[in-house]
Parts: structure tokens; C-alpha cells; sequence
């Protein structure tokens, strides 16, 4: 092998990139995932162009005859009942989803920056409780948390599904905001409180804008999680008015199964909102991500 | 009281020498104040559920949830379960579905990560494209898998049937034999991007001279992996292993929607078996003794993750 010369002109030896046997394997195996990842929901797009009645048909059609965006509009309508339904679902989603991120993003960043700064007796114990907490599955929490929602009368409100999500969400949260605050250094804070500042001042001035990023990320994080949340809004929610998207979609749809174009086009219209936040913020969220377990 | 080790204690203030644990949260108190709202939250909504879980599975309880006129059966409800042939079904339903996803989903995402790792031409893209099965709902995956499967119109079925390999469409999802490793396809679309970023984030820690190095020695592409590159991503596994193990374990809207346990509990997994039980059949004290066993299990399985993120941890400060 020319070690010495790749090494020399690594940049170069880069670009020609030689093929052997290992990269041609990664490449096949590349576009097996592609294909596994990507027709599933090239499919869905497909069927939600057909007619219902192209939908029923053997061997399916693999581009429809008559491409119809009748199920968008169906859905996206608020003249007729299932525009009606869909459009309700969607901003009973955005509610829930919005209120949640920001309920978490201010219990969060102090709990998160108490954790990465101070000592204080239980901390490392409270800090592994808050992880262990995102172990256990909803199932654990919800007979409880169905009888004390009952109790202070929170049982098909918005408010119940609020609470219950932050739980879910401010276990991560502060984990991921610690990792950004372990990265600032803590000599700025230092330096503002020699200038006079009080702890809180040199917190809320100089920290909270460098941590933009990490609050950027907690709160994508919050809201992906609310707004694909299924099991508590299916147990804690039972009047239609009140069903976030993926409730009311299976409600909908399990009483009228054969709509599979409705359904294809419903299920691409509530993953759009949350696959574009992803994809815009991606690098923060990664990097949030991956802070905790790989640490540089 | 335990010393506290941590890694950012610049700010501490000066310690006054040894002094009661009262006396320590007392001059602490300040720093509490940041962390109340969060222990109050999980209090009222962690702490609180779990011991009522744990309390009702020692109850015989009567539908409806009148707990009022719960009846006290001690180990009854445990006894129950472990001696009730679904269980065992349950169980090695449960096993099946967390391990083959896990290790299945871990090679695909580890394998995307290292094939993702040198720059090419639509790097960006391709990975944006892997990633997004994992961000949409799972109530949207299972819908649209369960159209994938249909047993009329399901494109699977379709192309088999094309292709002369079947005389017409297999039921995937509504036999008994094929039911749970076509869910587990289902899930491994869904989770293998969780492994794939996190493996993609491990491989950049790993040292390029260290390579080179290895390639100078003449080690060739496989022993350089096996070598360097695995041992450098030991903990990130490690981590990312246990929390696809606990996701997985923990799997509820896959199951649930695409086929609701069926057929004849050929798809219960834990989780929608104890679903069943409460909502389903109002049996809230049996659920609960399941949940309390799953607690348990979870535990110990907590107990290794904290230890992998110790490992990680103390190791970030000896260096």
C-alpha cells in the first residue's frame, strides 16, 4: 500500500478515493438503506394522490391514472366535517405541543444550569433520578395518572396532557441543556461577577444567550415529542373537540378504514410540521443529542 | 452525607469544614431554588404515581376504578401473573421484539454512521433523507406499514406475487407466524437513525492520527476498525445499546395500532398487554403488579446505564 504517499497528500488521495472492495460495500449497503428508508414514504405520497378507488385495485397501481389532490383538500377543507375534524386535531396538536415546549424550556434551564454549576447535597442522586425517569414506559404512570387527573378534574382537558408531557420531556431537557452548560466556561460568569453582577445576573446575561443553542434543541425536542405523544392523549382525552392528531386520526380512521388515500394524506400532513423543524434545526438537536454520551 | 463529585464546581462556594448534612442544605439553599419547580413536578407526577402502582397491585380491584371498594389480596395479583400461560407468551413476545430490534437496529445504524463517515457528494442530503422515519409520529409509520402489509392491496404482497415468489399476497401482519418480525421491520425503520446519529457523533471522536498510525504499521481496513476505531466508540455503544434496549422495551404504538396485540397475543409485548389489562379489561390491580414488575426490570436495567454514563464520565476526568 502507498502509506506514505496518502499520508503526504492525504487531501488528494482523498478526492481520487480509491475504490476497494469496503467502500463499494458501504455505497451497496447505502442505497439498500435508502430504498428501506425512502419507499415506505414514497408510498404513502403515492397513495395519497389516488382516488379512493384506484387505491383498491390488484396489482396496485405504482403511479396513479388520475393523480388527485381530492384527500388534501378533503382534509385541509373547513367547509366539510373531516376538514373540520383534521384542521381541529391540528391545532389542538399545535397547542398542546407549543404550550408544553415552553412550560419545559422555563422549568428546564435552571434546573439544568443548577445541575451543571452548584453542588448541593442530593445532587448527583436527584440528576439520576431525573435520567432514570425517561426508563420507565407511560404505562407505569398512567392508572395513577388517570385517577389523580380525575381527582382535580383535569380528565379531558388540554391541561392534563400539558402536565403529563412535561414529565416526559424535562428529564431530557435537563440532561441535554446540561451537556451545553458544562461547555461554557464557567470563568465568564467569573468575570461578570467580579464587574458586580449578582449570580443570577451573571446566569440570566451571560450564560442564557450563550446556551441559545442548547434551548433551541430542548425545545425542538419538546415539541416533537408532544406532538407525536399518542398514549396519554388516547387514555386521558375521549370528546372529539378535544383529540391532538394522532388520537384523532386513528379515531377517525378506525371507523372508516377503507379511506386509505385520506389516511396516507393525514399521516404526510402531520409529519410535514415536525420534519421541517427537524430538518431546519438538525445540527443543534444533534449535537444536544449526542452531547451527554460522547463527550469531546 | 455523601461528597459530592462533580465535574463544574468552580462556583462552589468556600466549604466551612465539616458540618452537618442539615446544616449543608441549609447553605445550599439558594441552589435549590433553581431545581424546585423541576422536583416539584416530578414529585406530583413520578414519585406519586409509582408508589399508587405499587400500592393497587396488592388489591383486588372492581371495574370502573370504584377504588373505594378495592379489596386487599396480598401477593394474589403476582401470583396470578406468573402462573397464567400468556405471560410466558407475553414474555418471550417481549424478548423477541427487544432484542432483535435492538441488535438489529444498532448494526444497521452503526453500519449507515460508518459508511456516512467519509465526505461525498450528497452526504447532507442522504443523511437528512435516513434520519426522518425516526422523527415522524409512529402512529404515522404504523399506518403507513399497515397499508405496506395489507393483505389485499399491499405492495409487498404485490411484488411477490409480480415477481412469481407467492400465489398470492401473505397476510403479514394477521398470521400468527409472521406477525412479530413484521413489526420488528417496522420498528427497526423507525429507530435505526437514533443509532446511525448517535454512532455518527462517537466516529468523531476517534483520533485520525491514531489511523494513520495504524495504517502506516500495516494494519488493513478491517483490523483498523476492530482495532482502533470499535474500541474508541466502547461507551457510546454501550450507551446507545441501553437506550435502544429500554425504547424497545417500552414500545407501545407500533404494536397497538398496526394489530393490537393479535392475533391471539402473537404481537403482546409487555406493554400492551398491561395497556389491555387496565383499559381494556379494567383489571387495574393485575396491571399494576405487572407494572411493578417492569419497574423492577427496568431498574436493573437503569443500574447498567448509570454506570455506562459513570464510566463515561470518569473517564472524561482523568484526562
Amino acid at each position: 500500500m502507498s502509506t506514505i504517499a496518502e499520508t503526504a497528500h492525504r487531501g488528494q488521495a482523498r478526492r481520487r478515493m480509491r475504490i476497494d472492495g469496503w467502500r463499494w460495500g458501504g455505497r451497496i449497503f447505502l442505497v439498500f438503506m435508502l430504498l428501506y428508508t425512502a419507499l415506505p414514504m414514497v408510498w404513502m405520497l403515492i397513495t395519497s394522490i389516488k382516488s379512493g378507488f384506484a387505491a383498491m385495485q390488484f396489482p396496485p397501481q405504482w403511479w396513479p391514472d388520475h393523480p388527485t389532490l381530492a384527500s388534501y383538500q378533503k382534509l385541509l377543507d373547513p367547509q366539510n366535517s373531516v376538514g373540520q375534524d383534521f384542521l381541529r386535531f391540528f391545532w389542538n396538536s399545535l397547542f398542546v405541543s407549543t404550550a408544553t415546549t415552553i412550560l419545559s424550556v422555563i422549568v428546564a434551564v435552571p434546573a439544568a444550569y443548577a445541575f451543571s454549576r452548584f453542588t448541593f447535597p442530593g445532587r448527583n442522586f436527584l440528576f439520576f433520578a431525573v435520567l432514570l425517569r425517561n426508563m420507565f414506559p407511560a404505562v407505569i404512570f398512567l392508572v395513577p395518572l388517570f385517577i389523580l387527573m380525575r381527582a382535580i378534574g383535569l380528565v379531558n382537558t388540554h391541561g392534563s396532557l400539558v402536565l403529563t408531557y412535561l414529565t416526559f420531556g424535562l428529564p431530557l431537557a435537563i440532561w441535554l441543556l446540561k451537556g451545553f452548560y458544562d461547555n461554557i466556561p464557567v470563568q465568564l460568569e467569573q468575570a461578570a461577577r467580579i464587574d458586580g453582577a449578582t449570580r443570577f445576573q451573571a446566569f440570566f446575561l451571560i450564560v442564557m444567550p450563550l446556551s441559545a443553542p442548547g434551548i433551541i434543541a430542548t425545545a425542538i425536542y419538546s415539541f416533537i415529542g408532544a406532538w407525536n405523544e399518542y398514549i396519554y392523549a388516547y387514555t386521558f382525552l375521549s370528546k372529539n373537540e378535544q383529540l391532538t392528531l394522532p388520537v384523532g386520526i386513528q379515531r377517525f380512521f378506525s371507523e372508516n378504514t377503507t379511506d386509505f388515500p385520506g389516511l396516507m394524506a393525514a399521516s404526510f400532513m402531520m409529519s410535514v410540521p415536525v420534519v421541517v423543524l427537524f430538518l431546519v434545526l438538525q445540527r443543534y438537536f444533534v449535537r444536544a443529542l449526542t452531547e451527554g454520551a460522547v463527550k469531546h | 452525607m455523601t461528597i459530592l463529585t462533580g465535574k463544574a464546581e468552580a462556583l462552589r462556594r468556600p466549604q466551612s469544614a465539616r458540618s452537618g448534612a442539615l446544616r449543608k442544605i441549609w447553605e445550599h439553599r439558594a441552589d435549590y431554588a433553581y431545581v424546585l419547580p423541576a422536583i416539584a413536578v416530578m414529585l406530583i407526577v413520578i414519585a406519586y404515581p409509582i408508589y399508587y402502582t405499587v400500592e393497587l397491585s396488592f388489591f383486588n380491584t372492581p371495574p370502573g376504578l370504584q377504588l373505594r371498594d378495592k379489596i386487599f389480596i396480598g401477593f394474589d395479583n403476582y401470583i396470578a401473573i406468573l402462573t397464567s400461560p400468556v405471560f410466558w407468551k407475553v414474555t418471550s413476545n417481549t424478548l423477541i421484539w427487544t432484542v432483535g430490534s435492538t441488535f438489529i437496529s444498532f448494526v444497521l445504524g452503526f453500519g449507515c454512521a460508518l459508511a456516512l463517515h467519509r465526505d461525498f457528494v450528497g452526504r447532507g442530503i442522504l443523511r437528512a433523507v435516513l434520519i426522518i422515519p425516526w422523527v415522524i409520529s409512529a402512529v404515522a409509520a404504523s399506518y403507513i406499514w399497515k397499508w405496506i402489509y395489507h393483505s389485499d392491496f399491499g405492495i409487498i404482497g404485490a411484488v411477490l406475487v409480480g415477481l412469481g415468489w407467492a400465489d398470492r399476497p401473505p397476510n403479514f401482519i394477521d398470521s400468527v407466524s409472521t406477525v412479530l418480525p413484521s413489526l420488528i421491520v417496522v420498528n427497526i425503520w423507525r429507530e435505526f437513525p437514533f443509532a446511525m446519529i448517535m454512532m455518527m457523533a462517537g466516529l468523531q471522536t476517534v483520533p485520525d492520527q491514531l489511523l494513520r498510525a495504524a495504517k502506516v504499521d500495516g494494519a488493513n481496513a478491517w483490523q483498523r476498525f476492530w482495532h482502533v476505531t470499535f474500541p474508541h466508540l466502547r461507551n457510546v455503544s454501550t450507551v446507545t445499546i441501553l437506550l435502544l434496549a429500554v425504547a424497545n422495551f417500552n414500545s407501545f404504538i407500533i404494536p397497538w395500532i398496526m394489530t393490537g396485540g393479535g392475533p391471539s397475543n402473537a404481537s403482546h409485548i409487555w406493554i400492551t398487554h398491561i395497556y389491555e389489562l387496565a383499559f381494556g379489561r379494567q383489571r387495574w390491580g393485575v396491571a399494576s403488579a405487572y407494572s411493578v414488575l417492569l419497574f423492577l426490570i427496568l431498574m436493573s436495567l437503569g443500574y447498567f446505564y448509570v454506570r455506562a454514563l459513570r464510566g463515561n464520565e470518569q473517564k472524561d476526568g482523568s484526562e
